[in-house]
């Protein structure tokens, strides 16, 4: 039961700050929160699997981790953890929040282009070792194709060196043979993803039907 | 002290009568003595006056809150291929179909995202958000203190429910339920005459209007030419146990069930006695020929009621209607849908099994403002020539959907308890993997059953170097690139 008295938004206030989600979607987001975990404080990983949607999507391993993730904390830890509360989770989806590009300036573009190929390439490099190499590539390519039993394990092999390859030679230029490409940096995965309007494809738009609470 | 008792006596005797006079007596017999509309008007406008003056008070501060029922996020409605064409399109260098390249998983990426933030499925199975207070605390999640007077009205109203309505109701459920249980058991004694359907049908009836009137049910019946015939089967939306005393108040059903221990089992089994239910064991439950043969022995008998069935299988909370089971559809006969849509302004009759017991559940009911519904009944439908069971069941879900005005999602209601199969992650995964490979052969999958080596050289990486996939099936090692993995053995 609801009280009579809503609990107060000074909380949510310095989150909005903090993340940049504005006080009404801080709302939206905590009463999603709340529907999640089933009412409960901490969000596991376990209530990420009863969205169905969610459930269709072939990385959603990737996509889950991210959220547990303390590289994504913005507190500069690593490891993982098991639960996560609000906050943090708001944290891990403000990545993604809605962006006013016409505002900023071209320094604050690139700073928010840098954090987002930041979460993406945190989600590929599981290790932390500062690259994506080729297990870790091939991995995202297995889940993303080969299971369906369509296409098989060797040729998800095959299309993941085939992507290593290209990567290699935009970001390195032409190897000799001797040399043993070890993987993506961050610097190299910037470097493919330069042309990509990443800003405009990578969040999410609150949708503005907002009418006045009658 | 006996003075004490005495007028407490009284008191009760005064009550009853009062009781069975004003509501009981009225309610056997189909007509309506008024209290209820007059209830009804004063119960609107004090919501309608409440509202105003929770408007007037957020005019003041300012407050814009979103709505939450048509989704919270824009989502983009093109189809996979589309926008990873549209991602694909912003790199300068074209690249060919068949090709996967990084900027694919964004689209997954952000999709999961949506999906975390937003999803159609998961808020069906908690009660529906109220765009208005309606002075009941339950439903009061987001509403702030607002003045006086409306405080003092909200405790009017919980003291209105919980100590007038809520012992009233309780007493009608009682005598309803009593009622029920001895009347079809009187019934079940007389032989097998032609009064004997008839009167069981008045007493399941005089029971129902008891119990709906215990509930301070107001149902209106829409398009009642379509009402369903003895033979048929009835289907409808399932939002609550009480969907069964909502229809019933208008004509008998044969109910189809599980049998019960307890309070439930006592009545299953004088109803039984009087017209010919349903019912089955658990065990006779899990064989799904047994069940389907019963009741199509039940439907092939014209003169026996019709069988009432919820084919989405679990309660879902009224805003839509979920995946309709094909088993009820495989039987035969005609189907006469059946759209069933609550007020929630008065009391949400959503049952939320995971949260609520039945007890609670029903405690809730009574000590809502009243229970107001619609019912539609839809001109019956009958499997046509050639089409199958689970699409006739979409097109009988369309129909109760479009006239009830919820949301048609194809998604299963099971998903409340159990988790989304893998067959449908998979399906997304073959069709990214057929836009990777394409459905030709021009992709990587030749004309060999083996499928990685394509008969020319052309492989993966467009028609100019020979590809990563030669000839011979290491796979990886080419006449010019050698070890992009370290394998440095020679081609």
């Amino acid at each position: 039961m609801g009280t009579l008295f809503s609990a107060p938004d000074d909380h949510f206030q310095d989150l909005s700050e903090k993340t940049g989600f504005s006080p009404e979607q801080i709302q939206i987001l905590h009463k999603r929160f709340k529907q999640l975990s089933n009412e409960e404080d901490l969000l596991r990983r376990d209530d990420f699997n009863n969205i169905p949607d969610l459930a269709c999507n072939p990385i959603r391993t990737q996509i889950i981790e991210a959220f547990f993730d303390k590289r994504n904390f913005r507190q500069n830890a690593v490891g993982s953890v098991e639960e996560i509360s609000f906050e943090q989770f708001v944290v891990v989806m403000s990545h993604f929040r809605p962006v006013p590009l016409h505002n900023m300036t071209e320094e604050q573009r690139e700073r928010m282009r840098r954090e987002k190929l930041r979460f993406l390439f945190n989600m590929h490099d599981t290790d932390n070792d500062g690259t994506i190499t080729l297990e870790e590539y091939k991995h995202v390519v297995e889940e993303l194709l080969s299971r369906s039993g369509a296409i098989g394990k060797e040729t998800a092999k095959g299309i993941a060196d085939a992507a290593m390859l290209e990567v290699a030679s935009i970001t390195v230029g032409r190897m000799n043979p001797e040399d043993f490409y070890e993987g993506i940096t961050f610097d190299h995965f910037l470097k493919i993803l330069k042309d990509i309007e990443i800003e405009t494809k990578m969040h999410i738009r609150f949708q503005n039907n907002a009418c006045a609470l009658c | 002290m006996e003075e004490v008792w005495g007028t407490i006596l009284v008191l009760l005797r005064v009550w009853f009568t009062a009781v069975v006079l004003l509501i009981m007596l009225p309610a056997m017999f189909g007509i309506s003595l008024g209290i209820t509309e007059v209830y009804m008007k004063i119960l609107v406008k004090t919501l309608e006056w409440a509202t105003l003056r929770i408007q007037k008070h957020n005019r003041r501060q300012d407050l814009i809150k979103a709505t939450v029922t048509n989704g919270i996020i824009q989502r983009d409605d093109g189809s996979m291929e589309q926008e990873i064409g549209a991602l694909r399109q912003s790199r300068p260098t074209s690249l060919s179909r068949g090709k996967f390249t990084l900027c694919d998983v964004f689209y997954f990426t952000r999709k999961g995202i949506e999906s975390i933030v937003d999803d159609e499925v998961t808020q069906r199975f908690s009660s529906e958000e109220l765009v208005s207070w309606n002075l009941l605390t339950r439903t009061n999640n987001n509403f702030h203190y607002i003045s006086l007077r409306l405080t003092v009205i909200w405790g009017l109203g919980v003291v209105i429910r919980y100590c007038v309505l809520a012992p009233l109701r309780i007493t009608l459920a009682f005598i309803g339920i009593t009622w029920l249980v001895t009347g079809t058991s009187l019934v079940g004694l007389l032989p097998d005459i032609s009064v004997k359907s008839w009167l069981s049908e008045l007493v399941h009836l005089m029971c129902y209007r008891i119990c709906a009137r215990g509930l301070s049910a107001t149902i209106r019946y829409h398009n009642k030419e379509n009402i369903p015939k003895n033979g048929g089967i009835c289907v409808a939306n399932h939002t609550s146990p009480i969907d069964i005393v909502i229809l019933a108040n208008d004509r008998c059903y044969a109910m189809v069930g599980q049998v019960h221990g307890g309070l439930m089992g006592i009545i299953q089994r004088s109803a039984v006695r009087a017209c010919p239910h349903v019912w089955f064991e658990r065990s006779e439950m899990k064989d799904r020929h047994l069940v389907a043969k019963r009741l199509r022995d039940h439907v092939a008998d014209k003169t026996k009621l019709p069988i009432l069935i919820f084919p989405e299988g679990t309660c879902i909370n009224n805003t839509s209607v979920m995946m309709f089971k094909k088993g009820s559809f495989e039987i035969g006969g005609t189907i006469y849908p059946v759209a069933i849509k609550y007020d929630p302004q008065f009391g949400d009759a959503f049952w939320n099994s995971g949260k609520y017991n039945m007890v609670s559940y029903l405690l809730r009911m009574m000590t809502s403002w009243a229970i107001v519904c619609n019912v539609w009944y839809l001109p019956p439908m009958e499997r046509q020539e050639g089409e199958d069971a689970v699409h006739f069941a979409s097109r009988v879900k369309a129909a109760i959907a479009h006239q009830g005005g919820l949301v048609d999602l194809s998604w299963d209601g099971g998903l409340k308890r159990a988790k989304v199969k893998d067959t449908y992650r998979e399906q997304e995964q073959k069709k990214y993997s057929s836009m990777i490979v394409g459905d030709d052969s021009s992709g990587i999958v030749g004309d060999d059953s083996s499928g990685i080596v394509g008969d020319d050289s052309s492989g993966i990486v467009g028609d100019d170097s020979s590809g990563i996939i030669g000839d011979d099936s290491s796979g990886i090692v080419v006449d010019n690139t050698s070890g992009i993995v370290g394998h440095k053995s020679s081609s």
